[in-house]
């Protein structure tokens, strides 16, 4: 690994990688990560299956090396020192695997002794009622859903600094998984920083304050979650008083008529700057303009039929 | 040292098991033998004539002769202590690839690993735990093999019993820490176990055979088995074979050790070797 020890890294960051390169084999999984995660905050990592998230977030705890590029979390670089980055940190796999003949309780129990027994038992117990996990049951006889709330617990029960996620609410039934966001609202507001991966992006559009987008190892976007769901692509509803047969707005840069109903009623995807379409429609006899701003999910889209 | 001795404990508790089954079933093998034996000197006379009508090629891929049979090692040899570093040596195969590549073919070393204890305390808590297995075993078996010795006519003490077993643990930690060692560097747990098994039978088979065949003699000398030493180690333990057995299990410890720390964990499932597959067709991908 290249730059492993002396990148000079922001303090203000929870989580700084820079130039971030894996490969397996002749597969480049990563080809140069840029991520800086600040100290509180909520980030979310979104991308399809394959993209890399997983192989990032494994790096971050030194489980796989990286070929080269930097990483520091909460000042700590987890080549050099990864005992302390991971007492450090809360983290969840995107697969848990248990000792299926141990109980919960004890499967918990084995995880804070490998913590050095620093877990709080009262916060364990609590996280598991409001999860409804039968602790006293062994985990070969749990459904995958339970099994994923005892990996949610923990990575929270030493009230980490940093939570490293990969999918949290994966497995999980919407009640549990609104739960578990709250969990993660809950551990951010008492100082955590959360770093998770998902391609669930309502889970995302409503729990993180930024999101960076992954595609094919590459990050391709990185902005203040509303601000990706407020530009880029929007929809625009447009209602004449009578029908106009030919639209001259398709030649405009960035606009595409998606449909037309009657001659009077066109919904159009428009992205970038609305400004000259706005001028075009001055020449029409607009009823009306309705606007809508697309999901995260259509942003992503996007992003992905770049 | 605490996240060392975490590691330990959760491993050799998880040994339990293991150690009771191997353990017990290797002590009433030595309780039978033991027993046995003063049957078997009344009735010496039948015995010789049933001993010598077999043929000396399978007297000798015991290391005995009709003669030898007769004396307490020779007894104890060919009953006991020839199959003994098989037994073990079967345990220590299937721990020692099972070790660290076993967790992680599970899916369960990701998150393990992932908790600050460290790949060194990890690596040796878990290495500690399987020799401490191993010889909680031999020790179970040890005592079965004794505690019958008092009443019998073997006068072999419990001291001298002893040696068989040291040099016994010498081939357990030998097979066990080149599976462990092959599990750290092949892409499968399963290919690590077949070849240290290989190992351990070839050599079986090579080194009882030698006696009939000076070839195979030269052979046998790079396995293992050869440098067991059964009845032979009640007068004349060679202590640079036992040394040296626990000097190369001792080094591909450190070289298995020295492959975990610098080796990705894998996420599940099995590696791969990655070969390149002759007039293999490329598809298009898009």
């Amino acid at each position: 690994m290249k730059n492993p020890n002396n990148t000079p890294h922001n303090p203000e960051l929870a989580l700084e990688v820079r130039g971030l390169i894996k490969s397996y084999g002749k597969v480049q999984a990563l080809r140069g990560i840029d991520l800086e995660v600040r100290q509180g905050e909520i980030f979310g990592f979104l991308g399809p299956n394959g993209a890399g998230k997983t192989t990032t977030i494994r790096c971050l705890l030194d489980m796989i090396r990286p070929d080269a590029g930097s990483i520091h979390l909460l000042g700590l670089n987890p080549k050099v020192d990864p005992v302390a980055v991971q007492a450090l940190a809360g983290y969840l796999p995107g697969e848990v695997q248990y000792y299926e003949n141990m109980t919960a309780e004890h499967q918990l129990r084995f995880y804070g002794d490998m913590r050095n027994g620093r877990a709080d038992w009262k916060y364990v117990h609590e996280l598991a009622e409001r999860l409804s996990l039968n602790m006293k049951q062994a985990i070969k006889n749990l459904s995958k859903g339970n099994k994923q709330k005892i990996g949610v617990i923990q990575a929270l029960m030493h009230h980490p600094k940093l939570l490293l996620l990969d999918e949290p609410t994966s497995g999980l039934d919407p009640l549990m998984q609104q739960e578990v966001l709250s969990m993660l609202r809950e551990a951010n507001a008492a100082g955590a920083t959360v770093f998770f991966s998902s391609h669930i992006m309502s889970e995302v559009e409503s729990l993180a304050e930024r999101v960076a987008i992954i595609r094919l190892g590459e990050i391709v976007e990185t902005a203040e979650t509303n601000v990706l769901t407020g530009r880029s692509v929007r929809r625009l509803i447009v209602r004449l008083k009578r029908p106009v047969s030919n639209l001259s707005i398709e030649n405009l840069p960035g606009v595409e008529v998606l449909t037309s109903t009657d001659e009077t009623s066109f919904t159009l995807q428009v992205t970038g700057d609305m400004e000259k379409l706005v001028k075009a429609l001055g020449d029409y006899p607009v009823l009306d303009l309705e606007t809508d701003h697309p999901s995260l999910e259509e942003t992503f889209l996007a992003y992905y039929k770049k | 040292m605490k996240r060392f001795w975490t590691t330990f404990r959760y491993t050799y508790q998880w040994f339990r098991g293991q150690i009771l089954g191997w353990g017990i079933g290797i002590a009433a093998l030595g309780l039978l033998i033991v027993a046995f034996y003063d049957v078997f000197g009344e009735r010496q006379a039948d015995f010789m004539k049933m001993i010598e009508s077999y043929p000396p090629e399978f007297l000798a891929f015991f290391g005995t002769d009709a003669k030898g049979m007769m004396s307490p090692e020779g007894y104890l040899g060919m009953y006991g202590f020839s199959f003994l570093p098989i037994i073990i040596g079967f345990f220590a195969v299937l721990v020692g690839s099972n070790l660290i590549a076993g967790d992680e073919e599970h899916g369960r070393l990701d998150l393990v690993i992932a908790h600050p204890v460290g790949r060194t305390a990890f690596y040796f808590g878990r290495l500690v735990a399987f020799m401490g297995a191993t010889v909680s075993i031999l020790v179970l078996g040890w005592l079965g093999f004794c505690v019958l010795l008092n009443g019998s006519s073997l006068e072999i003490t419990w001291g001298e019993m002893t040696l068989p077993f040291i040099s016994s643990l010498a081939q357990a930690l030998i097979y066990g820490t080149l599976a462990l060692l092959l599990s750290m560097v092949l892409p499968t747990r399963n290919f690590a176990s077949i070849i240290s098994g290989l190992v351990m039978v070839v050599g079986y088979v090579l080194s009882s055979m030698a006696s009939l065949n000076e070839n195979l003699g030269t052979v046998s000398k790079l396995f293992p088995y050869t440098y067991f030493q059964g009845s032979e180690a009640f007068t004349n333990l060679n202590l640079t074979w036992l040394l040296a057995l626990f000097g190369v299990s001792a080094i591909m410890a450190l070289l298995a050790w020295w492959r975990f720390m610098r080796r990705d964990i894998r996420l599940s499932g099995e590696g791969s070797f990655r070969l390149q597959i002759p007039f293999h067709i490329q598809r298009k991908t898009t």
